[in-house]
Parts: C-alpha cells; structure tokens; sequence
C-alpha cells in the first residue's frame, strides 16, 4: 500500500526531449502531468472524475457513497461544485494545489480555466443543465487549497 | 508519480538531497523527521493493559489491521468486545485475491479471479519491513509464517520508453555505471586539488582509496572495462568452468548516456529506510494475517455489517449498522467505549456525535488513488529467460512497477506477477477503466519490458482503489499543514470514542501504522476506563 518508489523517471534531459502539450502523447488513455494540462472539460470528466463518480455520473455506493451528479440540486451553486474541484471533500483528493506540489499529493494540478471547463461540463451533462457558465477568472477568486509539502507516505 | 515526465517539480527526495547539500545531514535529518520519513515504528514489544475494569466492553468499527490489534488486546485484558465488520471477511486492506475469488467494485464491475491454485496478488500491502516491530510480533504470534521479500533485484529492469531505446536495463549494470562514473570524477577532482579547501591531505588519501573500492576504480582512478568492473555490472561473457570458462568482460556505459538515460534515479530504490533489506511477505499471500486474526477472534467479529450511525451520550456509546447480507432493518450495539478505524471517507458521511475540531479532522484528509493489476502467464518467462527471481522493475510507463513473485521459484506451471502498481494522475485514470481495460493495458505497457508478455498472457486481475467499497481511497494524505492543524484532534478521545487506522499515523499506508495507532488509542481508552472502575 505503501507508495513504491518515488522513481519520476523525469530528468531534466527527458523533459527537454517532450513536447509540451503533448497530452496523450503515449496513448489515447493516458496523459503525462506534462500533458493534462491540454484536457479538456469532458476529457477530465472521462480520465479521471468518472473513476469515482461513474460513468454518466451515476455515483456509487458501498460502505459509503460517491455522490451521484446526474440531477445534483446542489449543482444549482457553481461554486460548491468549483470548491468540490479545488479544495476536494471528505476523501476526494483536490485539484487545486499549486502545480509544484501534485508530486507529493500524488495527485494532479488543474489549471483555473481547466477546472471551470469541468465545472460547467457536469453542471451541463448528465440531464444537468445549470446556468450561467462559470469562467476562469470566477474559480481563480476563490480559496485555493493552502500550499504546504505533503508529510510522509 | 514514475511515468508523470513533464513535471519540473521537485521530488521529495530530490528536494530532501537539496538541504543535504545545502545544509548538511543534520538539517536534513530534521527535514526528513518533519516528514516523517525517519521515523521509527514506535512499537515496543507487547502492550500490558493489566486488567480491564470489571464489566468494560468496548464496541470496534472495522476489523482491518488496527480494529483487530485493538480487539485482541482488549479481549486478552478482559474486555467484553464486539467487532462491526463491512465485508464478509476479516483483514481489511490487509487482503490476498486467489484463484476462486470473486471482487465487485462500486459500479459494480465484477471480476472472477482465475489464477491458478496457490497463485495470488495482494491488492493491498505487499511487505513488511523488519522493523515494524508490531506487525512482526503480531505475524509471529499468530503463527503466520514469513519469507523474504526482495525488494532491490540486481537482475531486474530499470526502463524508460525514452532510454536507451526504449530496451530495459539491469539495475545492475546502471548502479554500477553511475557509481563508477561518480567516484571517478570525485577521485579526479580530489587528485586536480579541487577539494584541498574541504578535505585535509591525509583524509584525500583514503577518499581515494574508498572511492576505488566503492566505484570499482582502476590503478589510475579510471572507471574502465575489466575484471574489477566487470565483478560489479556483469560480464559479457560469465567465468565458467573449464577450457570454455574464460571470461570476457562487459563494457561500462557512459556518463553521458547513464545521466541523459534518467535511469539513475532508480539506484537508491533500496536505499529508504522503509525498503531496507530484510522485508518479509507472509507465505501465502499478505492476506493470511487478516485471516488468521480473523480465526482467533472468531465470534467477536460480526460480518458484513454496515454502520450508519455512531452516537455517544455521557454513559455509553451506541452504534447502528445494517446488514448486508439479509435484512435491511436498523440494529445497534452498544459498550462503553467506541474504537472506530472506519476509513475517513466512509467516516465523514456517517453521523457521528464528536466535537467539532474532530470532524472537521475526520473530512480534512484526501485519499490517495492508486491500482494494482494481476496477472496470470502460462510460464514464469521472467525466471526461466531472463533469470529475475522476486524483486521489483522500475518503468515510467504508466504501469510504474512489475513485482515478481518472491516464492514458488523455478516451478513449473504458471506464474503470477505484478503487473502494475500505480499512484497519481495514471492511477486516477486506470481507476476510471473498466477492470478488463486496466489488465489489457497493463498488458500492452508491459510487454515493453517484457516480450513475451502477449504471447504468454492467461488472465488477470484489476484493483482500484478509490473503488473500493469498504474503503473508497487507499490511504489518507496528509500534508504537513493538514497535520498541523488536525492530526492531534483526530487522534485525541472525544468522550467515549477513539479512531484508530493508518490515516491515524505517522506511518500512513503502512499496515504499522494500522498497528501502532490501535494500541496508542487503546492506552488511552484503558486509562480512561480504569479512571471510571468496575462496573456495578
């Protein structure tokens, strides 16, 4: 369970030799941390939130719950759902650290723009269809997670 | 976070090598304590509660590894307890699939597990270092027997689709290389003077003499091919026997390409003091600790039990749950104290009476995603063609790691390895595949590594954390400000209840932290229980 080694085969002369922006570049299912910056709204909503929130976003339940989000009133506020993004909930890992720190959260670091782009894709899928459309500049003036190096793992 | 190429952000051990550098050891070890990465089981040998107040009983939520330490102890020392178990077995994440094992993940994705008899994976953890004291005493106690787990193989793969061609190297020949290079450019800058401001005469005398000795260094300080080297990374062709025993030796790879290849960053994989020789793997999979605690607890532990409410007033503590199984209605249990190792996101949706610094602590921890794949192949090809016996390969492909089995060496039969095991972003995206995805592309990347992988494929199995259902994550993260502000109000008491598990540790996702957090929070119920006396 314990993290294997932390082996980011990611020397500085294997980076010069990536494009940048080169998300998918491997293969059409998996982005580098170079590349999820390129995903898109719906791309993230695929790659990666659906890994909980389900297909469709059906949510799930077993000990506990993944909420469901298709047909989510508390979708009716943006900014619960930016904050849920940004900040995580419970054990939802957030989205929102500084770009320099996903390595230690073993996470991954979404832009404001890509985080209102996914905002505005499950208020608008999943028989969802909240109003106005959320831009960058409205996530980028909420709280962002506090920066702060990761503890042991 | 292996196959994430692209970030310029510092790794922690790059960044814990920087205050090294700067500020020398003793600072370094400072930061690596505020980490938590030097830190030292805490477990001292068997807890003594002496005796519980007459009457005590205790009700525990989860019979994981912390639930069940907990249960034991306070059992021997005369507590009445009862066990609340989500699954319909004992062990938690402390977990072996075998052959016959049916999973269902939330989506209800539902994988048969098809490996042959004695074959397994631990979806879950997979080692136990030699000083995690507490697991150790635990395993001997229970009678379960250990073998070694190899942690660092020589003879397995460092590997970047980018290095080298893309073909796999021996960790042997790259450590070789890049300690050769290092102490040669060390003992030439010693002999240039270059250190004559840090190192006294006398002292550059035997930092030569080591540098030979650890680099395998020529006469002259050169790092070249011959014997002394070859004793190191290989030979070309081994020493045998005979008139054909005549070996010839292998040629170093050069500083350049070793530095350019990234490759070195695998070298220390057994450095940590976590991974340091000796670990141990229960025999028959890590699973059998789970199991045989849940053999000696017997009917303390009841099963598939869902907890939906926890409530204490000032005299005890009442927990309701549904079963799983058959019905649907609401029952409850009740004891005087409540030691709770449910995992923090099932905990934060389940209505719980504490003060409000405690549940905030309770919603404040993220859960990290990370999978683990399975795989089944006709013939052990990695002993039999390429002699890696146990160990692990190191890939920045997305798979990250291919662990052998560390048992069952040179049989005939099949084999299963460990095909991927994933943190972070590609975790997050392998989570949100279909299992039969996950195992067809752990597949297809390892067969970069390993040729014969699609030829001698048989079937597989596919574990996702954050689709857990009687975890939903695979281990709390804590960041050294979530620390600060809520590790002591999620460890403290409040009232009657305790939480236990390794998101109650320094030691997170280490089964020892599961251990030592459980008879930490123990101590302290068994204190407060004494304070209150036997019951009427």
């Amino acid at each position: 369970m314990k993290r294997p080694l932390q082996l980011p085969l990611a020397g500085a002369a294997v980076l010069a030799s990536l494009a940048v922006g080169a998300a998918l570049a491997d293969d059409a299912l998996f982005t580098s941390r170079a590349g999820v910056g390129a995903l898109t709204g719906a791309q993230i909503y695929d790659h990666i939130c659906s890994g909980c929130h389900m297909p469709g976003g059906a949510g799930a339940t077993g000990a506990g719950s993944y909420p469901k989000l298709a047909g989510n009133q508390k979708f009716v506020s943006w900014q619960f759902v930016a904050l849920t993004v940004l900040n995580g909930r419970n054990g939802m890992p957030p989205f929102g650290r500084p770009a320099d720190e996903v390595a230690q959260v073993r996470a991954t670091h979404l832009s404001d723009a890509q985080i209102a782009d996914v905002v505005n894709y499950v208020r608008s899928h999943f028989d969802n269809a909240f109003k106005p459309e959320v831009t960058a500049g409205q996530v980028a003036a909420l709280p962002h997670p506090k920066s702060g190096l990761i503890g042991p793992q | 976070m292996g196959n994430e190429v692209g970030s310029n952000s510092l790794s922690r051990r790059q960044l814990l090598q920087m205050i090294g550098s700067t500020a020398g050891s003793a600072a370094m070890y400072q930061a690596m304590s505020s980490l938590g990465l030097a830190a030292e089981s805490p477990y001292r040998g068997p807890i003594d509660l002496k005796t519980a107040p007459k009457g005590a009983s205790v009700v525990i939520l989860g019979a994981g590894l912390a639930g069940m330490t907990a249960a034991y102890e306070l059992r021997n020392a005369g507590y009445q307890v009862q066990i609340l178990e989500y699954n319909n077995r004992a062990g938690g994440r402390n977990w072996t699939l075998r052959g016959g094992d049916r999973y269902t993940e939330l989506g209800g994705f539902t994988q048969q597990c098809e490996f042959d008899q004695d074959l397994y994976i631990n979806p879950g953890p997979w080692r136990i270092p030699y000083h995690h004291h507490g697991m150790m005493h635990y395993a001997k106690v229970l009678r379960v027997p250990l073998e070694p787990f190899f942690q660092v193989n020589y003879n397995a793969y460092l590997h970047s689709p980018r290095a080298f061609g893309g073909k796999p190297q021996r960790y042997r020949e790259v450590k070789a290389d890049y300690q050769g290079h290092v102490a040669e450019l060390l003992a030439k800058a010693t002999r240039q003077n270059a250190l004559d401001a840090s190192v006294s005469k006398e002292d550059q005398e035997k930092l030569l003499e080591s540098l030979r000795e650890w680099g395998a260094l020529d006469k002259n300080y050169a790092y070249l091919s011959g014997d002394f080297v070859s004793s190191r990374r290989g030979f070309e062709k081994k020493p045998g026997g005979g008139l054909s025993g005549r070996p010839i030796p292998s040629k170093p790879v050069g500083l350049s390409d070793i530095l350019g290849s990234g490759l070195w960053q695998g070298v220390a994989s057994g450095d940590e003091y976590d991974m340091q020789t000796s670990l141990f793997q229960p025999v028959g999979g890590m699973g059998r600790i789970g199991e045989a605690f849940g053999r000696e607890l017997g009917p303390l532990i009841r099963y598939n039990s869902k907890v939906t409410d926890i409530h204490q007033d000032d005299h005890r503590v009442t927990v309701t749950f549904v079963d799983n199984g058959s019905s649907k209605t609401a029952q409850s249990v009740s004891a005087d104290w409540c030691l709770c190792t449910i995992p923090l996101p099932i905990l934060a949706q389940i209505p719980m009476n504490v003060d409000q610094p405690m549940a905030s602590a309770v919603a404040a921890v993220p859960y990290a995603a990370a999978v683990k794949v399975g795989l089944q192949f006709k013939r052990r090809f990695w002993e039999e063609d390429e002699q890696i016996y146990g160990g692990i390969s190191y890939t920045d492909l997305p798979i990250m790691n291919i662990g052998y089995p560390n048992t069952g060496f040179q049989s005939s039969g099949k084999g299963v390895l460990l095909g991927a095991y994933i943190w972070g972003l590609n975790a997050m995206e392998f989570t949100a595949m279909t299992p039969q995805e996950r195992v067809r592309k752990a597949v297809d990347y390892g067969a970069q590594l390993h040729a014969q992988y699609h030829k001698e494929f048989d079937n597989g199995v596919a574990v996702a954390w954050h689709r857990v259902p009687f975890t939903m994550g695979c281990m709390g993260l804590w960041s050294s400000d979530s620390r600060e502000k809520h590790y002591d109000d999620l460890c403290k008491i409040d009232g009657r209840i305790a939480l236990a598990g390794e998101h109650a540790s320094y030691l997170g996702g280490w089964q020892e932290g599961a251990v030592t957090s459980a008879l930490d929070a123990i101590s302290r119920l068994h204190q407060l229980a004494v304070a209150q006396g036997d019951k009427a």
